[in-house]
């Protein structure tokens, strides 16, 4: 129903100025510029393209014209009337959001018949909408609010003489994320556009006309999405209120702190709200380059996790085996003895959240101590250029660069959980770009229409020699991409896939010469920065190692077990959770999460982001890099950094992308990559290429924030029993 | 007369205080303990052991004192000193506790307790208040 081809989109676009805003937002950059034509408004000029809406014309010259229904991000709906608008000559107002632009037309935003409407639109909504704003989780931060303080009526007209109350609608329960208080609802349809067009669920909807307009799910049941929570962000009133952050805090007397998330390898950017030193929500801040304005719900609601299950002291097993709390001096004395007494017998796994900054100091101390047995717990294989060619473990092609691709070939990945915010832009390119994706893996529901090409590692072998009927739309693509999972290049033949995927990649013959066909989407945070300053990727040394320390930085994903380590191994485990990690542990080193400590952190395209402090670490827990720094003293081996700034210059010193926050570093070498990959010597396994998190309920416990977050077992529960309900599909 | 017209009873009162405390060692570890060596009557010793003097020859506010119990070594402080002793060494009452006709005896009348402050026995309120952070607790070795 959305995807509309182009010349539908076109001949349609005369009876209906809606579907024209899908072709010239698609379009701009291809078709031929036509000529721009002029318009006025308030008597200045501006001039715009042909189909441009009253309303971008308006905002282009910095006029705003208030409005509920329409965003810049979802289709036109025309629904609320709040934009109406004066056009001279014309008898009526205009809906500015939905009305194309004529030459020549004079708008009057500021005009008395402009203002009478408003007010009158205003009367018409308030008549329905309660008056809680006092006990209204919107107050504060509410467009309703807002605007009718600025062109709503100074007085009511509202008088109840039959006492029969405002309109009442019952409460939706559409899950444990968003509480519905559907009383408050404008039926702006925000929420039932972004579900159909950018989630891809077409739960919601409306009901009844008029007065009697109800929106919900028709039948009582969950809104299965990953993005759910953007409709939070997306009511203009407080009908979709965050259910963990009701009644708990004020949008004034909160602290806000830009952040970035790191629960998944997209690195979206948010902003993280404070109070009383506590974190107490996490909404996204705009970034077209990156998460546009959505932002994942686990990224968004597994906040509580940080409040607990946390490492709070330094720990030291006992006599008895058991792990108790000591002071720092204590902790860093014993700790530093191991070291000493262990020489170059000690090794680090670095897991999904660890820091540069503390990625690095860790490498300098054990390179000092004399040891290279510095690994990630994710694993990638180091076949043919390995991770030495930046290129053949990026994303190469930019996350926003996946919603230009017109044909999209994923490999053992599954970015709708992996990274949802680039699956919400293959939609995207699949609604309004006509892409085509195929996949190879397991089955699973993109939220779009796939190809699925099926499960065995030899298609694509079979795609590469043109025995696949897939390969001919590869070869004839303009703009392919070809997106490898990180989970499918840990397995036993990865390099092999790798290596296959690279001549893949190379067989393809992309329009735009600056346009990159391989890309590889990572599932934790900190991999793309460990992999940049030298980590191994896989815990192969340190099996092999023989080692006498461990240390594990954040590594919770029981990558190793005590089993694999020699009896009398001392394992340090520095991190902020208490989980697989922490619970082999000989000693423990309380660190900072991510809304503790200003840290860089690398997503997956190679982008360099920081995220700064919101609160303090909690009791004695330090920033991750300064343990280590603490230690090197008391071990022998001074780093010599002593603040941030120092030791981002040693950041700059190996890789300067580390500091240019905000920046891609692309990579290039495609071509020596897939030479040298030629070398590779393991072949393709005849095991299907599988994905660990292949249906919602998968998704929302991952790591060891969202693991202790009730928030997401909460989910996980509704998710489960939504499954067995007579009503899923 | 003459041996107290050159205060040579002073020497003997000296040798007399050294004597009650127990010899030159104890007389030196009370001097250590209580920065103080007096000679001085005993008149009476509470159950946890402290012993109570008594000397009318200094003057009124040192004349009565505690020497606290061998086993609070150096941790004896006046919360030690339990209820009936208290009103005789503060000069409330001149009646020793065990002659004080008015002093009530009960069975229900609570031991008497030290002050516990900083120690692991002190009093503490429970919080009502949600934690802010849950820390964790590590599971019990098998």
């Amino acid at each position: 129903m959305l995807r509309l081809t182009i010349s539908r989109v076109l001949n349609e676009a005369k009876s209906s100025p809606k579907h024209l805003f899908v072709a010239t937002r698609s379009q701009s950059g291809e078709v031929k510029k036509p000529e721009k034509i002029e318009v006025f408004i308030d008597d200045k000029s501006v001039l715009v393209e042909p189909g441009t809406t009253v309303l971008q014309a308006a905002a282009m010259i910095g006029i705003e014209i208030p409005r509920f229904c329409y965003h810049e991000r979802l289709a036109v709906a025309g629904n609320c009337r709040m934009c109406l608008v004066e056009v001279e000559k014309s008898p009526k107002p205009v809906a500015a959001c939905a009305m194309p632009v004529m030459k020549g037309w004079r708008i009057k935003t500021d005009s008395e018949m402009t203002r009478r409407a408003r007010e009158g639109i205003m009367e018409f909504l308030l008549v329905n909408h309660p008056l809680d704003c006092p006990i209204c989780d919107q107050g504060g931060e509410c467009d309703l609010q807002d605007q009718s303080m600025a062109f709503g009526s100074d007085r009511s007209r509202f008088t109840d003489i039959d006492f029969s109350g405002k309109r009442a609608v019952e409460d939706k329960d559409i899950g444990p994320l968003v509480k519905t208080i559907m009383t408050r609802c404008i039926h702006c349809t925000r929420c039932i556009r972004f579900a159909s067009e950018i989630a891809g669920i077409n739960d919601l909807g409306t009901t009844g006309r008029g007065n009697d307009m109800q929106v919900g799910t028709y039948i009582e049941k969950l809104f299965m999405s990953e993005l759910s929570g953007n409709i939070i962000d997306l009511c203009p009133v407080g009908a979709l209120t965050s259910k963990p952050y009701s009644f708990t805090a004020r949008p004034w007397e909160i602290r806000k702190v830009d952040s970035i998330d790191v629960l998944d390898a997209v690195g979206s950017n948010i902003v993280v709200s404070t109070r009383t030193g506590e974190v107490m929500r996490i909404v996204p801040r705009v970034n077209e380059e990156i998460n546009e304005e959505w932002l994942a719900d686990k990224s968004r609601f597994s906040y509580d996790g940080l409040k607990r299950q946390r490492l709070v002291t330094p720990m030291l097993r006992d006599k008895d085996g058991e792990l108790k709390a000591v002071d720092w001096e204590a902790a860093l004395v014993t700790v530093a003895k191991v070291i000493k007494h262990a020489g170059d017998k000690i090794g680090v796994i670095a897991g999904g959240f660890a820091d540069a900054e503390a990625l690095i100091a860790l490498k300098d101390l054990l390179n000092r101590l004399g040891s290279e047995a510095l690994c990630t717990e994710h694993t990638f294989p180091l076949d043919g250029s390995g991770t030495d060619l930046r290129s053949s473990y990026l994303l190469n092609n930019k996350i926003a660069g996946a919603e230009e691709a017109d044909l999209v070939l994923l490999v053992g990945t599954n970015p709708r959980f992996e990274a949802p915010l680039l699956n919400a832009r293959l939609r995207k390119g699949w609604v309004h770009n006509e892409s085509n994706v195929a996949s190879i893996g397991p089955k699973i529901d993109l939220t779009y229409e796939h190809e699925h090409l099926g499960d065995n590692p030899s298609v694509l072998q079979q795609i590469a020699c043109g025995q696949h009927q897939f390969s001919k739309k590869l070869k004839a693509a303009k703009k392919p991409l070809i997106i490898v999972g990180a989970e499918t290049l840990e397995r036993k033949d990865g390099g092999a896939i790798l290596s296959a995927v690279q001549s893949l990649a190379a067989c393809t013959q992309p329009e735009d010469s600056h346009w990159k066909v391989l890309n590889v989407l990572h599932k934790v945070a900190s991999q793309v920065a460990a992999l940049d300053i030298g980590y191994n990727p896989g815990i192969d040394k340190i099996r092999e190692g023989n080692l006498k320390v461990l240390f594990l930085l954040g590594a919770d994903e029981g990558a190793i077990h005590k089993e694999d380590l020699p009896k009398d191994c001392f394992i340090i485990y520095q991190g902020h959770h208490g989980d697989q990690g922490a619970n082999i542990a000989d000693a423990i080193l309380p660190g900072a999460a991510y809304t503790e400590k200003q840290a860089t952190y690398v997503n997956t395209e190679g982008r360099a982001q920081q995220t700064l402090v919101a609160v303090s670490p909690p009791g004695r827990a330090r920033e991750d890099w300064k343990i280590i720094r603490a230690l090197s003293e008391i071990v022998g081996a001074k780093l010599p950094y002593d603040n941030l700034n120092q030791i981002r210059d040693r950041l700059d010193e190996i890789a300067p992308h580390l500091t240019k926050y905000g920046a891609v570093e692309g990579a290039n070498y495609f071509k020596q990559a897939e030479q040298l990959s030629k070398n590779t010597k393991t072949a393709l396994e005849s095991q299907p290429i599988d994905v660990k998190i292949k249906e919602l309920q998968d998704y929302y416990m991952t790591d060891s924030i969202s693991r202790a977050s009730t928030t997401m077992s909460k989910c996980v529960q509704a998710v489960l029993k939504q499954k067995q309900s007579k009503y899923s599909n | 007369m003459v041996i107290k017209y050159f205060g040579v009873d002073r020497f003997f009162t000296f040798l007399r205080t050294i004597r009650d405390a127990g010899g030159i060692r104890a007389s030196l570890y009370k001097l250590y303990r209580f920065d103080n060596l007096r000679p001085g009557t005993l008149v009476g010793t509470d159950k946890f052991g402290n012993k109570y003097f008594e000397n009318p020859t200094y003057f009124y506010g040192r004349n009565r004192w505690v020497e606290y119990a061998p086993q609070y070594g150096m941790e004896y402080d006046g919360s030690q000193v339990p209820a009936e002793w208290f009103g005789w060494l503060h000069y409330k009452t001149d009646y020793l506790p065990m002659n004080d006709p008015t002093r009530p005896k009960y069975k229900w009348m609570a031991e008497h307790t030290e002050n516990l402050s900083g120690t692991p026995g002190q009093y503490m309120p429970y919080s009502t208040t949600r934690p802010k952070i849950e820390a964790w607790v590590p599971s019990k070795c098998k």
